[in-house]
């Protein structure tokens, strides 16, 4: 995912984009908050994946939205607008719907937030940003969210391999079968355990977590990071203190209301500047890429051949 | 190399009476714990006077019908309204009735619960239960949105007919024409709205 403008970035600024998002993401329930978190961390995940996340985010993310909605009103009756009765005998309202919708925007948003977090910050930046502060928690995080990958391309290979001397998990009788199968496992965890020294031994040799020792990538903090990092800190500041004082308010039981529905004083001005910011901030790595693509036409089209 | 054996044989020994004798005790305290007549659905005998409970899969309704007064009423948050959740508290009337003491129709053989579903759902009034097997009745969770543990961890719905908490689920109180059923908030086990708790111990419902 080298062509995207955002992963070049300095990995403090990645990590701290991605800390901040994630936990509003997780703590914002104003519909607005929801929906300008969802359409940018979609947005976003289907620029870096392309086609194929897009497909696996109608594939799968569509259906369990549909399914965690459905679910809440089925053991929750909580809410002051009853629309029908179930045949238990207790209440359908609407507030339950809602809230269901709500609770499963949030569920499919984080979840696609997750995934633009591990295309762009690999696990050389983790492990820059944090093998000084705690080395032996980063590499471990690190070859943690490798082993899946890892452990799925090495059983491939072992399993060619036993293949080759006959011993394979797709002939055979059943017992036979899983003989080959058990002796297959065996070996890869035999090979998962004495790879995982491996790797901590040759850190250790290394010099990993001394004082003094540089990063596999080399990464400059610029001026454009430094003006990236402000501007998330300016934002996240701004959304925290409108937060705080009562702007983003929503409460989904007994009945649905908070900013912008409730006929108070302050009116329609202080939340609509902070769901702005809110989009400003969700959406800066796509702002940045359309940018960066804009610049790239320009320069072309001005005659600079490549 | 005897005599070691030998000692390590005797602690094992008195470790396995040790032992034997608290299992003995323990038994000793949890037979003593246990009321004598409890009937199979955990409820404690019914006092002189009351009735006695009525199953609802053995109950057969008639056509046949009186009426009996229902009261839906949470006087006691009134008082108590800096406990309940900020967001509930406009759900709590002015004077702290939600279904006044109205006549209702009961059929013969209903039950509490059965009056308090009907007229519930007649007046639009929210309200959410749970059947719960082992005692043989439903849970009233919440009415009008004020549910249990809304105000405090000893709050929830009681029930009252003619003056009486019943110690037994409001499923299995068979009504009889002219009974005054009453439906309570309590913040404090039923403590506060005048006892409720028989044996220390009454639950909600």
């Amino acid at each position: 995912m080298t062509n995207d403008t955002f992963y070049g970035y300095h990995p403090l600024v990645n990590m701290l984009y991605f800390t901040v998002v994630l936990l509003f993401a997780m703590f914002f329930t104003h519909p607005v908050c929801l929906a300008v978190s969802l359409i940018c961390a979609f947005s976003y995940s289907v620029y870096l994946g392309g086609k194929k996340t897009l497909k696996f985010n109608l594939k799968y993310m569509l259906p369990m939205l549909i399914f965690a909605a459905l679910l809440n009103p089925a053991f929750n009756h909580q809410g002051g607008t009853i629309l029908t009765y179930l045949p238990s005998g207790n209440p359908l309202t609407l507030e339950s719907i809602l809230y269901g919708i709500a609770a499963a925007v949030m569920l499919i948003t984080v979840i696609a937030w997750f995934s633009c977090f591990n295309e762009i910050m690999t696990s050389d930046k983790f492990v820059y940003l944090f093998g000084r502060v705690i080395p032996a928690l980063s590499l471990i995080l690190s070859m943690a969210l490798r082993f899946v990958p890892r452990f799925i391309s090495q059983i491939k290979v072992i399993s060619n391999a036993q293949k080759c001397v006959g011993r394979d998990v797709s002939n055979g009788s059943i017992f036979s079968r899983a003989k080959n199968g058990i002796k297959i496992l065996s070996i890869m965890v035999t090979w998962a355990l004495e790879n995982a020294i491996e790797t901590a031994d040759s850190m250790k040799g290394r010099g990993y977590g001394l004082p003094g020792r540089s990063a596999f990538s080399i990464f400059r903090f610029d001026k454009r990071d430094a003006i990236a990092l402000i501007y998330i800190v300016i934002c996240a500041a701004y959304i925290l203190l409108g937060s705080i004082t009562g702007g983003l308010e929503w409460r989904y039981f007994p009945t649905t209301q908070g900013t912008w529905t409730r006929s108070s004083a302050d009116g329609v001005l202080p939340g609509l500047f902070i769901f702005l910011t809110y989009f400003a901030l969700c959406a800066m790595p796509l702002i940045l890429n359309v940018k960066e693509d804009l610049k790239w036409r320009t320069l072309n089209n001005s005659g600079l051949k490549i | 190399m005897k005599r070691i054996v030998f000692a390590f044989f005797s602690v094992f020994l008195l470790l396995m009476a040790c032992q034997a004798q608290e299992i003995d005790t323990v038994n000793e305290f949890a037979n003593a714990e246990i009321p004598v007549e409890q009937d199979k659905y955990q409820t404690d005998p019914i006092p002189a006077g009351k009735p006695a409970p009525v199953e609802p899969q053995d109950a057969t309704i008639n056509d046949g019908s009186f009426a009996v007064s229902l009261l839906v009423e949470c006087k006691v948050l009134i008082d108590n309204l800096e406990k309940l959740d900020k967001n509930k508290r406009e759900l709590v009337p002015a004077d702290g009735v939600i279904f006044p003491a109205t006549n209702v129709t009961v059929y013969e053989g209903e039950s509490v619960f059965n009056v308090l579903q009907r007229e519930m759902k007649r007046a639009k009034i929210h309200f959410e239960f749970v059947n719960t097997p082992i005692y043989n009745s439903a849970y009233i969770e919440g009415i009008n949105n004020l549910y249990e543990f809304d105000a405090g961890e000893l709050s929830g719905w009681l029930y009252k007919v003619n003056d009486w908490f019943p110690n037994y689920g409001c499923s299995r109180y068979q009504l009889k024409p002219g009974d005054v059923v009453e439906w309570i908030f309590t913040c404090d086990l039923g403590r506060d709205v005048g006892g409720g708790a028989v044996g220390g111990e009454q639950r909600e419902e």
